[in-house]
């Protein structure tokens, strides 16, 4: 599903590599947690994956696809089937929760009668049932990143990447959110969830990529957090 | 393509910005009301240039008691001396026609001209306006002889060629035109960075929507569409703007000096309407093309 070949990313006016030489492949319906310290390159890794930048060196395949040479045109209908979920939750905040939702479908033009179906039914998925018009701010931190999810998963993408989702729920809240991820990863979606959460690579047990200065150091099935020595 | 998701997209970015969106409409309206008034003015020099072209004369006054040339000396032209004029005017070789215009025939005409202004006719009575010989040239360009072979021939108060009048009438004409369209350009040259800010402004109000239509796959005329029509729209508004003021131009200004200046042909509302139209759609577009060029810069797809 998601295939790196030796790929390099080197930003522009920085001497230290952002990845270096990575080759990880992640299968479909696998669920995997991207751990490392800050800055060792989890986010350039999500990115690369949107093409939200190209490699410096070295091939990324999604979905059977050469991103390097996937059309600019192409990149949105690769993004609609790519679910993105981030630490900060990015909801709209003038718009309550079905709308938000919506939105995603909106914007790639989907008909209303269909969005009118669909919505609701991720909203109740992620454990909003009955919160469907409330706004943003109306809601906990928990229950933002539930709605960022729902606007993730709402268009039934082959791909969930997950960017911190837990950096700034409590933990009780966060263990509600990772079964809602897991739950997601149970539809046959593959799930690649970049985080530092220790307790919660922990308790999961699945699949740990580490990552540190840009390179691959660990890659384990059923893993925890810390190098088991 | 969802209609209504994109009208609203617009609605809200106009509203959002609705000091910048009142600015640029104000500057379109003007860069377009100069645009077409500079247009207008074109076609009326154009279409009364070739009417007076053709019917251009050399008139040669007469003396009467009137006329300040001391070579007159208070005195009408003797029959003689028109005489001798007519027989000068024939033997030339560029005079097509001459024909002769009477004191009555000149204050008939002199009444009818300036039937708007009475006080002015009233002052006048027969026989204040001279009588005079009306040559018709072959080429307008030669006139040149015709005036030197008659200038200072005894009976005759002043020779003018109506060429000269009308040269200088159709420089201040084309002077006009000019500084409209010059004051136009600068104007437009304005609303383009206008557009450009205004856009710029709008796509950073909404950076977090267009964030997200992009993360979940909006295809770029979808993120796009909203902030070009949105400049296609106050371009609009602001072409309707220059059309009332277009209308208003024809109205007061044509018109105007079409009245006083006795211009021979109208200016039609036809054309009156072409040149409207011609400014809407180059101010759309303009704007439209202002905005898509800025977003190429300032919205990363």
């Amino acid at each position: 599903m998601i295939h790196f070949d030796n790929v390099t990313k080197v930003y522009p006016n920085q001497n230290r590599p952002a990845l270096q030489h990575v080759n990880v492949a992640v299968e479909k319906g696998e669920f995997v947690f991207l751990v490392g310290p800050s800055g060792s390159g989890k986010s350039t890794f999500l990115r690369l994956v949107l093409k939200e930048e190209r490699p410096s060196q070295g091939h990324v395949h999604v979905a059977g696809k050469d991103l390097g040479r996937l059309n600019n045109w192409k990149v949105p209908h690769l993004r609609r089937r790519i679910g993105c979920v981030f630490q900060d939750f990015r909801l709209l905040p003038n718009k309550n929760v079905f709308e938000n939702v919506a939105f995603a479908l909106e914007v790639i033009g989907k008909p209303r009668r269909f969005i009118g179906k669909v919505v609701p039914e991720v909203i109740d998925l992620v454990g909003l049932e009955g919160k469907a018009h409330r706004m943003p701010d109306e809601l906990s931190g928990g229950e933002q990143q539930r709605v960022a999810i729902a606007r993730a998963f709402v268009n039934r993408p082959m791909i969930l990447l997950a960017d911190e989702p837990t950096g700034n729920i409590d933990p009780a809240t966060s263990i509600g959110i990772m079964k809602v991820l897991d739950r997601i990863n149970r539809t046959g979606t593959t799930v690649v969830m970049a985080t530092h959460d220790a307790a919660i690579v922990d308790a999961f047990r699945k699949r740990v990529v580490e990552l540190e200065d840009g390179r691959v150091v660990r890659d384990q099935s059923r893993g925890v957090y810390g190098q088991a020595y | 393509m969802r209609v209504q998701f994109v009208l609203q997209e617009i609605w809200i970015g106009l509203r959002r910005n609705l000091t910048m969106t009142i600015s640029l409409v104000i500057t379109v309206a003007i860069a377009m009301a100069l645009f077409g008034t500079g247009l207008l003015i074109k076609a009326q020099v154009d279409s009364s240039k070739s009417y007076w072209y053709d019917k251009i004369e050399v008139s040669i006054f007469l003396c009467n008691k009137v006329s300040s040339n001391t070579q007159c000396g208070k005195a009408d032209a003797t029959q003689e001396q028109k005489n001798q004029i007519k027989q000068t005017l024939d033997g030339l070789s560029q005079v097509a026609e001459v024909t002769y215009e009477s004191k009555d025939q000149a204050f008939a005409r002199f009444r009818e001209s300036f039937a708007s202004t009475p006080g002015f006719t009233q002052s006048a009575r027969p026989g204040d306006i001279p009588d005079s010989y009306r040559v018709r040239l072959k080429n307008p360009q030669e006139y040149k002889e015709v005036v030197d072979a008659v200038y200072g021939m005894p009976g005759v108060d002043q020779v003018v060629n109506e060429q000269e009048i009308l040269k200088k009438f159709f420089r201040i004409l084309g002077g006009l035109q000019w500084a409209a369209l010059l004051i136009a350009l600068i104007q437009v040259f304005a609303a383009v960075m206008l557009v450009g800010n205004t856009v710029r402004l709008s796509a950073f109000n909404r950076r977090r929507e267009t964030g997200i239509m992009r993360l979940v796959g909006a295809s770029n005329t979808y993120i796009q569409l909203p902030f070009i029509l949105e400049g296609a729209i106050a371009g609009m508004i602001g072409g309707l703007f220059a059309a009332v003021l277009l209308v208003g131009s024809k109205v007061f200004l044509i018109d105007r000096l079409q009245g006083s200046l006795q211009f021979a042909s109208q200016l039609s509302w036809t054309s009156v309407f072409g040149v409207i139209v011609f400014s809407i759609c180059v101010g759309v577009l303009l704007c439209a093309v202002a905005s898509f060029l800025t977003l190429r810069r300032y919205l990363r797809i």
